[in-house]
């Protein structure tokens, strides 16, 4: 049995009159440890399909379809238990890490606060002593003393491992990285994508990969998706849809991604 | 951390050094000769030449300002003769028309007014946060709108116009507060408190409706942070999302402004106190206006200044300790 | 867009309302009767202090078809005469201030985000330095130590001198930030000159902050007049002024209610009336609440 199973998935902003999707059936399977990217420009859909399984649509928005988690149907859960899965069973990984980390508390307090909401009966020091392995394993180097750090401390790459320490601190099933690597320094983007990997075979976690940069997908993800407008144009294994891509819009994100012999070429005339 | 304290307190006793200095040359190139009011009518002018003497006056203005300066830390003398006047430091002039040192009449005044700020203080934020709150919470509503037109109409009434009018409905008509009149503490409370009650409602009502707007807007900033988000992708309760996350960043800044409107209205509600009778630093200063009365008219401008400056530096240093991101940025 | 809000054009209207009042003063006393300095014995009762008489009882201000909006206590001036004399004085002190502080504002802030380094550092001190003054008691003291004659341009003035920081420290920053976009960039490649870039290419790209801060800024200024004049130290009677008749109005306000209620209703809703109205071109020019 898959992790995760997505059917006729719909996101709509309601307008005045009328629904607007943004999200337009969406089907795929996730099984255990594996990796998915979906991959689309922005305004494809594929933000608002990882905050709906997360049940963190914004205000207007409506979500029908199902959602399978583990054998649990989420769109059918009520707030309270949605809690105790999300950011437990299910973790998150935002784009901008500066952003989305609380700039009046402490990276230690952060990750220990994802850990304790989980935890009943943890005490600080635990806490405390969960985050600093996290940020070990997320390999920022001397944990123990950066633990009491404030996030404005950290460089843009330093941060996003807060953030993905702060996602495996409570051992999620599955993880779900929203362009973890946009906001960040090309070299630091590959030092990221890395770690995701190294991650996942560790923790056995399953991966669903969202971002516009099919380079980006091609290093992480098993199986892929390509959404536009709402909807999936193609998927397949990642292999399949890079070696025979089948619509024209895949072909043309296709294209799009630098070669190497672009690259040289590019070097050369500059 | 240090070094950041030591720069502020440094341009703080500049910035108050050049209020004095400013503020003293005003009214050293402004103010009628204090002389020619002391000596009244039967007045020759050798008497005037003596008392510009006695006082000082016939020296030029920057040895004027450094017998100032000088009287603010050790404290000097006024007169000439039999008459010496003893003024202790910090001594900010001596009061001619009332006879008394102007340092005892602030001394005697600023508890008073102490009073009035600390009451209206908490009426305003307590109603500027919760009005706030309110409204960000039912963005859009009726309940938003409903307060967003009364906080239109309570920065729009002057004060002195809403004074009146409470005075009259609920002193005259309705008969609910007694008539002001200075009633000891310790004499009958009550009645002491009842004084308070319109001064304190008087003044906040302005300060409140801007602290609604304030807070309305600085909540619904947050909540749309990216690090809300987080703190709800972590699964945490909706009151913790709320408690750490929104309202510690939204409401920082909002207590840091009434630290320096409270340090503000520490130098006198000039207004409010004159429209109710009530014996503070801001009624001193209405009525040394009247009479012309330079020397605490100045200490009293002096004495504001100070509050501000000190208001502000002391709100900024909380402020670092509490930001963490504006500690980097200054050190 | 601002014509089809209900509350803008009621807003619009009032202060139109009051700027026809104030600039045709002479001709509307001429109508109503009474000019504002002219005392009317008959209209008060000199046995019960001067308070004004009214047809059968007292209490509303001696309002009668002789004096439309009743008469001062004491004296028997009538006070729709000196409530459109007064709006007069209101209007010029509060639009001249903004005007003054407006152009100190712009000025100072183009100079200071424009060329930076000492400039800036200078101009900058001077703006901290003020703002840390206790700018209603210096002003008072400055005007209590000043003769009182030709009050209302020291007003404007004193009110200037501490006023345009706040808008020169907004104009400091945005032109900091548009001194940096490619337009000016390309101006500047062109050959323009300083001045030409500065007043071509930056000033008009300012021209929704100014429009708010100056609608924001006239109900600010009303207010600071009126206050004042209460205090005593804005315009001296005999000059009407709306603040200056609400003081005089307290020694009688529990008598003759109308007396303050009359000036402090036309100033509540002049204030409220540019309140709403700078709310609104807030909301209509600076859509995601930059300002």
């Amino acid at each position: 049995m898959s992790l995760l199973t997505v059917r006729g998935l719909t996101v709509a902003f309601r307008a005045i009159n009328h629904d607007v999707p943004v999200v337009a059936g969406l089907d795929f399977d996730l099984p255990r440890s594996g990796a998915l990217g979906i991959v689309g420009e922005s305004g494809s859909g594929k933000s608002m399909t990882s905050l709906a399984i997360m049940g963190l649509l914004p205000a207007g928005a409506t979500r029908t379809g199902s959602i399978v988690f583990d054998g649990t149907e989420l769109t059918a859960l009520p707030e309270r238990r949605m809690r105790a899965i999300r950011g437990d069973r299910i973790a998150m990984i935002f784009q901008d890490p500066l952003s989305s980390l609380n700039p009046y508390y402490t990276v230690g307090t952060q990750i220990a606060e994802a850990y304790r909401a989980h935890r009943s009966g943890v005490s600080r020091k635990t806490a405390r002593k969960v985050a600093i392995e996290a940020m070990e394993r997320v390999h920022i180097r001397d944990a123990a003393r950066r633990v009491d750090d404030y996030p404005h401390q950290f460089s843009g790459g330093m941060r996003q491992r807060v953030m993905i320490a702060m996602a495996l601190s409570t051992e999620p099933e599955l993880i779900i990285a929203d362009e973890p690597t946009t906001a960040l320094d090309v070299t630091v983007q590959a030092q990221i994508l890395e770690l995701l990997a190294e991650v996942r075979r560790d923790t056995g976690a399953a991966l669903i990969l969202i971002t516009h940069d099919l380079a980006v997908v091609s290093e992480v993800a098993d199986h892929l998706l390509v959404m536009r407008r709402g909807e999936v144009v193609e998927s397949g294994t990642a292999a399949q849809v890079f070696s025979d891509p089948r619509h024209a819009y895949t072909r043309a994100l296709l294209d799009a991604v630098p070669r190497i012999d672009d690259t040289i070429g590019e070097l050369r005339s500059t | 951390m240090t070094r950041y304290v030591v720069h502020r307190v440094g341009g703080m006793i500049l910035v108050l050094f050049l209020v004095c200095l400013f503020t003293y040359m005003v009214f050293f190139l402004l103010s009628p000769d204090p002389a020619v009011q002391i000596c009244g009518k039967n007045c020759t002018p050798e008497r005037i030449d003596q008392i510009r003497e006695n006082l000082g006056l016939d020296q030029p203005f920057l040895t004027q300002f450094l017998g100032f300066l000088g009287g603010l830390f050790t404290g000097r003398e006024y007169g000439g003769g039999t008459s010496i006047i003893e003024c202790p430091a910090p001594c900010l002039g001596y009061s001619f028309q009332t006879s008394q040192i102007v340092t005892d009449m602030l001394v005697q005044r600023l508890p008073v007014t102490a009073v009035v700020a600390i009451g209206a203080a908490v009426l305003w934020l307590t109603a500027g946060v919760i009005g706030g709150l309110v409204s960000a919470v039912r963005e859009g509503r009726f309940a938003d709108r409903f307060i967003a037109a009364l906080t239109l109409g309570g920065m729009s009434i002057p004060n002195y116009v809403l004074a009146l009018g409470l005075q009259y409905v609920f002193v005259v008509q309705l008969q609910w507060l007694p008539f002001p009149q200075a009633v000891p503490f310790a004499d009958d409370p009550g009645q002491w408190f009842a004084n308070f009650i319109l001064p304190w409602t008087v003044l906040a009502i302005g300060y409140a409706s801007s602290y609604t707007r304030l807070t309305r807007a600085n909540v619904i900033d947050t909540l749309g942070e990216n690090f809300v988000r987080t703190a709800k992708a972590k699964g945490l309760q909706p009151s913790l999302v709320w408690r750490r996350h929104a309202l510690r960043p939204a409401l920082t800044p909002v207590v840091t402004i009434a630290g320096m409107d409270f340090a503000g209205l520490l130098g006198g509600a000039l207004i409010t106190e004159t429209v109710f009778g009530i014996n503070g630093v801001g009624k001193l200063a209405a009525d040394s206006i009247t009479k012309n009365d330079q020397p605490v008219i100045m200490a009293v401008t002096l004495l504001a200044a100070f509050f501000v400056v000190v208001g502000n530096m002391v709100v900024d240093l909380l402020y670092s300790a509490i930001d963490p991101r504006v500690r980097a940025g200054a050190s | 867009m601002i014509m089809r809000d209900p509350a803008a054009v009621a807003c619009l209207a009032y202060i139109a309302l009051i700027v026809l009042m104030a600039v045709c003063a002479p001709l509307i006393v001429r109508i109503s009767g009474w000019d504002p300095y002219e005392f009317d014995q008959s209209a008060i009762d000199p046995d019960l202090g001067g308070i004004p008489l009214t047809g059968g009882g007292r209490g509303w201000g001696g309002i009668s078809g002789e004096h439309w909006l009743g008469v001062e206590p004491g004296s028997g001036r009538d006070i729709f005469a000196r409530i459109v004399y007064g709006a007069r004085a209101s209007m010029l002190i509060a639009l001249a201030a903004t005007l003054l502080t407006t152009v100190l504002g712009v000025v100072f802030g183009l100079l200071a985000g424009y060329f930076g380094g000492r400039t800036d550092m200078v101009i900058s001190r001077v703006m901290e330095f003020l703002m840390a003054f206790p700018a209603l008691i210096f002003m008072i003291a400055v005007l209590s130590a000043l003769p009182a004659d030709d009050r209302q341009y020291l007003l404007v003035v004193v009110i200037s001198v501490f006023g345009w920081p706040y808008l020169a420290r907004l104009i400091r920053a945005q032109t900091m930030s548009l001194k940096q976009r490619e337009f000016v960039e390309a101006a500047r490649a062109s050959g323009a000159s300083r001045a030409q870039i500065v007043f071509v290419e930056i000033l008009p790209n300012l021209r929704s902050t100014i429009l708010v801060m100056v609608t924001m800024a006239v109900p600010g200024y009303i207010g600071t007049e009126a206050g004042l004049s209460f205090l005593g130290v804005g315009l001296v009677p005999p000059n009407p002024s709306w603040g200056q008749m609400i003081a005089s109005s307290v020694s009688w306000y529990s008598v003759v209610p109308a007396y303050f209620l009359v000036p402090g209703t036309f100033l509540a809703l002049l204030v409220l009336a540019f309140m709403v109205l700078g709310d609104r071109v807030r909301a209509a020019v600076d859509p995601g609440g930059l300002l």
